[in-house]
């Protein structure tokens, strides 16, 4: 029985290491090629022989499915820009952690130390990457996360960065234009508090309320995979309130709109990040319009990066791209400026300029990296009209 | 080898990980009950851990881990007993559904406080690596190995085969089913602060509905009848999606449709999963010598049973109306009527398994209808069959009668837990008493054979076995010669003869009068639930009324059921 | 009032489900967990064929109807049929159903991609009504009376017609009834059958109330669903029906008065103190056998 146990054991081990030796992993010992991806020149000029491996992990099937989708295509599209720029050349992989830790950790030591990726993007949801960041913080490998906004990420380790602005970041802002525009003086809050983006959010807006005077009357939750929301919506409506404000996931903020103009409540809606989503007016129609929404992108900048990001990104995908594919999008062109200022891909070198970069145009507008390795950019406050994102006055 | 240990280092953890889940739902399933409680417990323990691990081993010695291990143990023992004890007298479906809710509940509940981090979760320090997994799992497979060949693991197979057959084999089936509950919920909750403390993260929305199933299917795709089984699942599984990336798979909708499917040709080709393909070696079949020590019966004579005035009503319908009935020592009481007389209702009341409505008396010592359950009654002495035959279909012949042997055999696991030799020596006494059983009704080369394979004569022989491993002062048997052509019905005679030779009290139900009237010192009637008759053979089956009632003419009497 | 109608229009919808549930394991003693995989397919499919296809929602829930038959047959044929007569059908069953429900998400996927689906906005009138203080839409109306016809439809065909009959026989022992010259296989079959196009329907339905279709929008009204036939009874159809008002009520009461958090604990604590203290339901005659 003991023979038995242990040569099945031996079997599923021997099965992975045939698997490992299969997956053309770089397995040559990696210091003797030192300046391998290292080149000559700077910026523009910048001359790497070798493509930077750069990995990506996102959740592509799974829960947060829609999500990694809209990363992904943002990220292909940057790749695909970055290669007519000549010079420098990147090898970007794509993983599916299908929403699931266990695979996100498989695949970050995977990246790190079989592929030896010179940085990894991702992964898509925060509680996921509080599992495996940790593992290239120790395999020194610089991660950009271009979605997570829980506290607790760049925390981790000097080697994690992100472009996605917190919603710590955004909301006092979208809380005080709102009330400069409403006056509001009592306020009901609706959010998910299944969902670790979606709580963030509430306690922020709790903070920036109570911080701005607001009466939160009543506070009312839902799951976020919730799509009824009659129930709750009849509540806030018997309080009255001057505005509802509202951290939802798009997928939850689009009946839940429709049905609060549906039951009557005409006062104002204020969202957080997870209305910054085409999707919302798509979805909620009519409904959508005048919703407040504070955003990390403001679709609706006519900055030059954006601009032409939102060309390009139409031009290929015949759609209108959402704050994940921006984000990600934003990723790694950052990651470029990062290697070309050193004019290497080395692990620490990316690791270095990451955390230089300053006023860099982008769609998200000019990035600066700020001493925590979190994103600087300009938050902004948008509201629906006639079914486009405007920046509200 | 350290670069290959590296960058699978977490595939090969969760490996050990799974398998300790898959571990906790195997310690329900092997008493057949199926509980989706797990995921919840698992969360319950891991957040307690997190307040009470220290952040320096423990008086200075005692290390972190271990202190949140036995804390999280703890927690799922005993969340898992309070929900048992609401939910035990639920089965199947009912029970999965209800622990399911509770998972729920204890998710929603989690999530709503502040000290978890709610759903943005909480941090923990790594504490757990390759090391302390695949320890772990080897101590919790180690215990479920022992657990296979000793008397409670026997136990827990016959309440998963048939309850009602072990309750009257002496099992206290509702302990038994509340020990599995309490040790899968110990393990579970070792498995929630295991995965906390490698993955440094836990948030309650981890443990839902979806972690339960999937434990769920890692137990029954690994085989849930050998102890190797939620191993075999664990690799399997954990091994599958990076398998698929291994080979080129392409990420996207393609892998979890492979997942679902190779899950579902597990499921429809291996019935007893993955620990189905390993070759299963029969034990050493030795036939040991010494037999246990066993009490002396009852001389002859002496009372074993009596009842005064026994009423069963159902509803409307005096199932047992007014009935006396004594037995003695030695006696081969044989108990005939029509269908529907109430003679397996009387059985049923004599052997604990219905109270009576009313009237008194005592078995083996113990009043009759005063609440004594089943098992302690069949503990006392008394040993039965079934009408319809209740063998534990999936064990062999030997460990069903090694089930019946319960009564006499003595407790062994934790012995064998730290393989003392008493242990193997209680457990040959037992096997010696089984096949002396084996031997007695002439199975003895049948006894690796599943008992649902045997014919049915063998059966009933096999069932009778069973009965008597229990050494038993009252044997009732129900129709034990149902289908037996003569020849066959004659030994059974003469076996049941010998067995009151040898000092065993036999109360009967025979619809062959023949073998009645051949077998039996005394005879009882029943029609519509009434003593009609009660004397010798000879005199009953010549008793006018029990013609007219039940014997018919002459020859018709001969008839086998 | 406003809430009463809520937890009315909520419960209609968990009813069509649960009735699915409660079908399969009335007459067959099985649960079919890939019910909820029927329940997303049907709905993204019935916003293509709206979107897409340009057909009307009269028309589109007769279609789907079928549709879901269809799964149903697949269902039965693939993920039961093969185990019939094992010991462990039970388990297993359960588990070749996850599997095969988990195959046709996957293609959902494949086919629809991750996103959200949405009824284009004409899909279906969108007025709405007054009534004793309430704000009742059209569309609520609508879905509340399908869901009641085809409840009742059901009942009246199990308890009169021959099919049903012949479900009726073969809940009650499938050997006496293969015995009786029942085709039990082909009543296997149409029970699948029926059940699915029931929760394709509860899909379809159910999208239109929140005029979206999630791949997940199953998962969480399975659990739901398992809760109403509970508290219901397991098999029996009125059951279903009641059973999934009254969870629907309780959940919108729980918002309303208790606090939204707590919501599905007091669906689950419900269902909890219906297996403690009526474990066969409101309306069902399975006695819990113990013996």
């Amino acid at each position: 029985m003991r023979r038995l146990t242990g040569s099945i054991a031996g079997a599923a081990v021997l099965t992975l290491a045939l698997g490992a030796c299969g997956s053309g992993g770089s397995s040559t010992t990696g210091s003797s090629g030192s300046s391998a991806l290292a080149g000559s020149g700077t910026g523009d000029s910048c001359k790497i022989s070798r493509p930077i491996p750069i990995g990506a992990v996102f959740s592509l099937t799974g829960a947060a499915a829609s999500y990694g989708e809209s990363q992904k295509k943002g990220l292909e599209l940057a790749a695909a820009e970055l290669k007519t720029k000549g010079g420098v050349t990147y090898d970007v992989k794509t993983e599916d952690d299908a929403t699931d830790p266990k695979q996100g950790i498989a695949v970050f030591e995977r990246f790190v130390t079989n592929d030896k990726k010179s940085l990894i993007i991702g992964p898509t949801l925060s509680n996921t990457a509080k599992q495996t960041d940790p593992v290239a913080q120790e395999g020194k490998t610089p991660v950009l996360a271009v979605s997570n906004t829980a506290a607790g990420i760049t925390e981790i380790g000097d080697y994690i960065f992100r472009d996605s602005l917190t919603e710590g970041a955004v909301i006092p802002q979208t809380i005080k234009a709102a009330k400069d525009k409403f006056g509001l003086s009592k306020v009901v809050v609706l959010y998910s508090n299944d969902d670790a983006f979606t709580e963030s959010g509430y306690q922020a807006f709790k903070k920036a309320l109570d911080a701005n005077g607001v009466t939160i009357t009543k506070t009312i939750t839902f799951s976020k995979s919730d799509t009824d929301f009659r129930a709750q919506l009849a509540v806030a409506k018997a309080s009255a309130p001057d505005a509802l404000v509202v951290s939802a996931l798009v997928e939850a903020a689009v009946p839940l709109v429709t049905q609060a103009r549906e039951v009557g409540i005409d006062a104002p809606i204020i969202g957080g990040n997870g209305f910054n989503s085409p999707k919302l007016m798509a979805g909620a129609g009519k409904s959508a319009d005048g919703v407040v929404v504070g955003a990390a992108w403001n679709s609706a900048s006519s900055g030059s990066e954006n601009a032409a990001f939102l060309a390009a990104y139409r031009a290929k995908y015949s759609a209108d791209p959402d704050q994940f594919a921006a984000q990600a999008y934003t990723g790694l062109k950052l990651v470029d400026v990062a290697v070309r200022t050193g004019c290497s891909g080395e692990r620490a070198d990316i690791k270095k300029h990451l955390a230089e970069l300053k006023n860099v145009p982008t769609a998200l507008g000019p990035y600066t990296m700020t001493a925590t390795r979190d994103a600087d950019t300009p938050a902004v406050v948008q509201v629906v009209q006639n079914g486009k994102f405007a920046v509200l006055k | 080898m350290s670069g290959f240990l590296d960058s699978y280092a977490s595939t090969i953890t969760f490996m050990a990980l799974t398998g300790v889940f898959a571990y906790s739902f195997y310690a329900v399933l092997m008493a057949g009950q199926l509980s989706l409680a797990q995921a919840g417990l698992a969360s319950a323990a891991a957040f307690t851990s997190s307040l009470v691990v220290p952040a320096e081993p423990l008086f200075g010695v005692i290390p972190r881990l271990v202190v949140g291990i036995a804390v999280g143990m703890t927690v799922g023992a005993a969340l898992a007993f309070l929900l048992g004890l609401p939910v035990m007298r639920l089965r199947g479906v009912f029970l999965a559904i209800a622990t399911l809710a509770f998972g729920e509940v204890v998710r929603i509940l989690l999530i709503n406080q502040s000290w978890t981090g709610g759903a943005e979760g909480l941090s923990f320090p790594k504490l757990v690596g390759i090391p302390q997994a695949w320890l772990a799992l080897a101590v919790v497979a180690y215990w479920f190995w022992r657990l296979g060949g000793s008397r409670l693991g026997r136990a827990l197979a016959a309440i998963r085969e048939d309850e009602l057959a072990a309750k009257a084999m002496g099992i206290d089936v509702t302990r038994h089913r509340m020990m599995s509950f309490v040790t899968s919920g110990a393990v579970a909750g070792l498995y929630g602060v295991l995965l906390a403390h490698f993955v440094r993260f836990a948030d309650p929305n981890a443990f839902g509905f979806s972690t339960a199933v999937e434990g769920l299917v890692t137990a029954v795709v690994g085989g849930t009848a050998l102890f190797i089984g939620p191993l075999l699942g664990s690799v399997f599984l954990t091994a599958l999606p990076e398998l698929q990336r291994a080979i080129g798979v392409e990420a996207g909708w393609i892998r979890p449709f492979v997942s679902g499917l190779m899950l579902l040709l597990v499921i429809l080709f291996l019935p007893g999963g993955l620990a189905a393909l390993i070759p299963h070696r029969p034990g050493r079949v030795g036939h040991p010598d010494a037999l246990p020590d066993l009490p002396p019966l009852p001389a002859a004579g002496t009372p074993i049973a009596s009842l005064r005035a026994i009423r069963k009503d159902y509803g409307g319908v005096h199932a047992v109306h007014d009935v006396d009935l004594d037995i003695a020592a030695s006696e081969i009481v044989g108990l005939i009527g029509p269908n529907g007389a109430g003679k397996t209702t009387l059985i049923n009341i004599v052997s604990g398994l219905v109270p009576p409505t009313s009237g008194e008396g005592t078995v083996v010592g113990i009043p009759v209808g005063s609440g004594v359950p089943a098992h302690r009654i069949a503990l006392a002495g008394v040993s039965r069959t079934f009408q319809q035959i209740k063998l534990f279909d999936r064990l062999s012949a030997l460990d069903n009668v090694l089930v019946g042997a319960h009564r006499v055999s003595r407790p062994t696991l934790l012995r064998r837990l730290i393989l003392l030799p008493s242990a193997r020596r209680d457990e040959r006494l037992a096997l010696a008493q089984a096949f002396a059983q084996l031997t007695r009704v002439g199975l003895a080369d049948r006894a690796r054979q599943a008992a649902g394979d045997l014919p049915y004569g063998d059966q009933r022989r096999l069932e009778i076995a069973r009965a008597l491993a229990a050494h038993p002062t009252l044997l009732i048997l129900d129709e034990p010669a149902a289908g037996m052509n003569h020849v066959e019905a004659h030994r059974l005679s003469v076996l049941i003869r010998g067995l009151a030779d040898d000092g065993v009290t036999i109360l009967l139900i025979e619809h062959n009068v023949r073998m009645v009237l051949e077998t039996c010192t005394r005879v009882v009637v029943l029609d519509f639930g009434e003593v009609i008759a009660a004397g010798d053979p000879a005199t009953v089956a010549r008793d006018p009324r029990v013609v007219e009632a039940y014997l018919g003419a002459e020859d018709d009497g001969a008839e086998s059921a | 009032m406003q809430q009463l109608l809520n937890g009315i229009f909520l419960g209609s919808i968990y009813a069509l489900f649960a009735i699915g549930f409660t079908l399969v394991f009335g007459v067959l003693d099985r649960l079919n967990l890939a019910h909820s995989a029927v329940f997303s397919t049907s709905a993204f499919v019935g916003i293509e064929l709206v979107a897409r296809a340009g057909l009307s929602i009269w028309v589109t829930l007769p279609i789907i109807f079928v549709f879901g038959g269809v799964l149903g047959l697949v269902i039965e044929r693939v993920a039961f049929r093969p185990l019939k007569g094992r010991h462990d059908a039970h388990f297993a069953g359960l588990i070749s159903s996850i599997a095969l429900g988990a195959m046709f998400l996957a293609l959902l996927q494949a086919g629809f991609g991750p996103d959200t689906r949405r009824f284009p906005p004409d899909a279906f009138p969108q007025q709405r009504l007054e009534f004793a203080g309430a704000v009742v839409s059209v569309l609520q109306l609508v879905i509340v009376v399908v869901a009641f016809a085809l409840m009742v439809g059901l009942t009246l065909m199990v308890s009169r017609s021959r099919l049903g009959r012949g479900m009726r026989a073969v809940a009650e022992n499938p050997h006496a009834a293969l015995v009786l010259g029942i085709d039990v296989d082909r009543i296997t079959a149409l029970t699948f059958a029926l059940s699915s196009a029931l929760g394709g329907v509860a899909g379809v339905l159910f999208a239109l109330n929140v005029n979206s279709a999630q791949i997940s929008m199953g998962s969480s009204i399975e659990l739901k669903g398992l809760a109403v036939i509970i508290v219901g009874g397991l098999g029996s159809l009125p059951g279903a029906m009641l059973g999934g008002l009254l969870v629907g009520l309780a959940e919108v009461f729980a918002v309303t008065y208790v606090g939204s958090s707590w919501r599905d604990v007091i669906a689950f604590g419900l269902l909890f103190s219906i297996l403690l203290l009526r474990p066969q339901g409101i309306f069902g005659a399975r006695q819990v056998r113990e013996i």
